[in-house]
């Protein structure tokens, strides 16, 4: 089953961690976003393989809501 | 007693006008970035305008409800739900006990405003019941909410199924350009003509390093007249420098080259100019912008700013609620 991450606020994109292919575990940390000085680290919902990462380190002005990345 | 499981990205109680009257001590307002909507969530359920309200940023909060409870949700659509169904915004909702409340992130705007019939229970500090995150101090132990903090709430007398008239509600723009007002000042003779125009006709992004205490904006430089490179020493060598004054709330601060908007928990001195003042009728719009959003400023007189201020508390007010 596809997961789905979706941003969770409006912001930056600081740090994307993982890339097409990984491995990830439930919890591990995908990607940080930046808002109001804040660092807005999102987890993986599920153990699986990242088959899509649809953001970029350094993109501005971000819309919460989009899918960043997904898990199969 | 309301238990925080999420508490969302620094949501803080918050009241208004707030910590009013200390800024020569050093302390900030603090206060809601947009009390338009929060006066409105208190008038929903019964409460004073300016009681002591939950002010939730980008991510909201999910709390559980261990009593019965009259609510109001406003401000930026955070896409309220109570036990996973959908309740309106804008309009006072009755709880349950056992009921659990979950704020996302807004669809649009930044900033929601909830109120609790009664309303949050704590302490005063310096005359305000606000948080200064910060500083520590206000709120619920002087920062915004944690999980597993409880938070509690007077005795209130909230009904449910009023709401706000249409009408009386702050827009929140959908294109992503906000008109900001400006009054000129206080510093304004430090900068040269060529410097208001371009300060006038820029479109400002919001930056992302922006909070509580300073929006910074993008743009182009400034320039200045000759009292700003031609000084006594004691100013500092920048021509942005001026020896230490205090700054108004809303100062746009020009820092060397960046513009700062001193929002509510700003600093209250400093060694900058501030050529243009951001008044209080339009903090509701810096409240709800989101990073990377668009600036113009628009020049106005200190009567009209306050005319406007005074026509938004004509709205906070009963006259502005409807029976469902």
């Amino acid at each position: 089953m596809a997961h789905e991450v979706e941003l969770q606020t409006a912001g930056n994109m600081w740090k994307v961690l993982v890339k097409i292919g990984d491995e990830v575990s439930a919890g591990d940390t995908l990607f940080i976003m930046e808002v109001m000085k804040m660092e807005v680290p999102h987890e993986a919902p599920a153990d699986g393989k990242v088959t899509a990462v649809n953001v970029e380190e350094g993109q501005e002005g971000l819309d919460a809501g989009m899918v960043a990345v997904v898990i199969d | 007693m309301i238990e925080v499981i999420k508490p969302g990205l620094e949501s803080s109680i918050q009241d208004w006008p707030g910590r009013y009257g200390y800024l020569n001590l050093g302390f900030p307002w603090s206060g809601p970035m947009d009390s338009w909507s929060m006066r409105l969530a208190n008038v929903l359920v019964g409460n004073a305008p300016g009681a002591p309200a939950l002010e939730c940023q980008f991510m909201g909060p999910t709390l559980k409800f261990n009593q019965a409870a009259v609510i109001a949700v406003t401000g930026a659509d955070m896409q309220p739900k109570l036990d996973d169904v959908a309740i309106e915004m804008w309009r006072s909702v009755a709880v349950t006990s056992g009921q659990t409340l979950t704020l996302a992130f807004p669809k649009l705007g930044a900033r929601t405003y909830l109120a609790v019939a009664g309303a949050f229970d704590v302490p005063e500090y310096y005359g305000s019941k606000g948080t200064f995150h910060k500083g520590g101090l206000g709120g619920v132990e002087g920062h915004a909410i944690q999980a597993g903090q409880s938070l509690s709430v007077n005795t209130g007398n909230g009904q449910a199924g009023r709401q706000v008239k249409e009408g009386a509600r702050p827009h929140i723009k959908t294109d992503k350009v906000w008109e900001v007002e400006v009054v000129r000042g206080p510093n304004d003779d430090w900068v040269d003509d060529a410097g208001h125009q371009r300060f006038l006709s820029t479109d400002w992004k919001l930056s992302s390093k922006s909070d509580r205490s300073g929006f910074r904006l993008d743009g182009p430089d400034w320039t200045f007249n000759e009292r700003a490179h031609n000084k006594l020493p004691e100013h500092g060598s920048d021509p942005a420098n001026i020896m230490d004054q205090g700054y108004p709330v809303g100062a746009i601060n020009v820092a060397g080259q960046t513009p700062i908007i001193l929002v509510n928990d700003g600093p209250s001195m400093g060694g900058f100019i501030n050529p243009y003042t951001v008044p209080q009728c339009a903090f509701w719009k810096l409240g709800q912008s989101k990073p990377s959003e668009v600036y113009q400023f628009k020049e106005v007189s200190v009567a009209q700013a306050q005319q406007q201020a005074r026509d938004i508390a004509a709205l906070c007010t009963e006259a502005s609620i409807e029976q469902v």
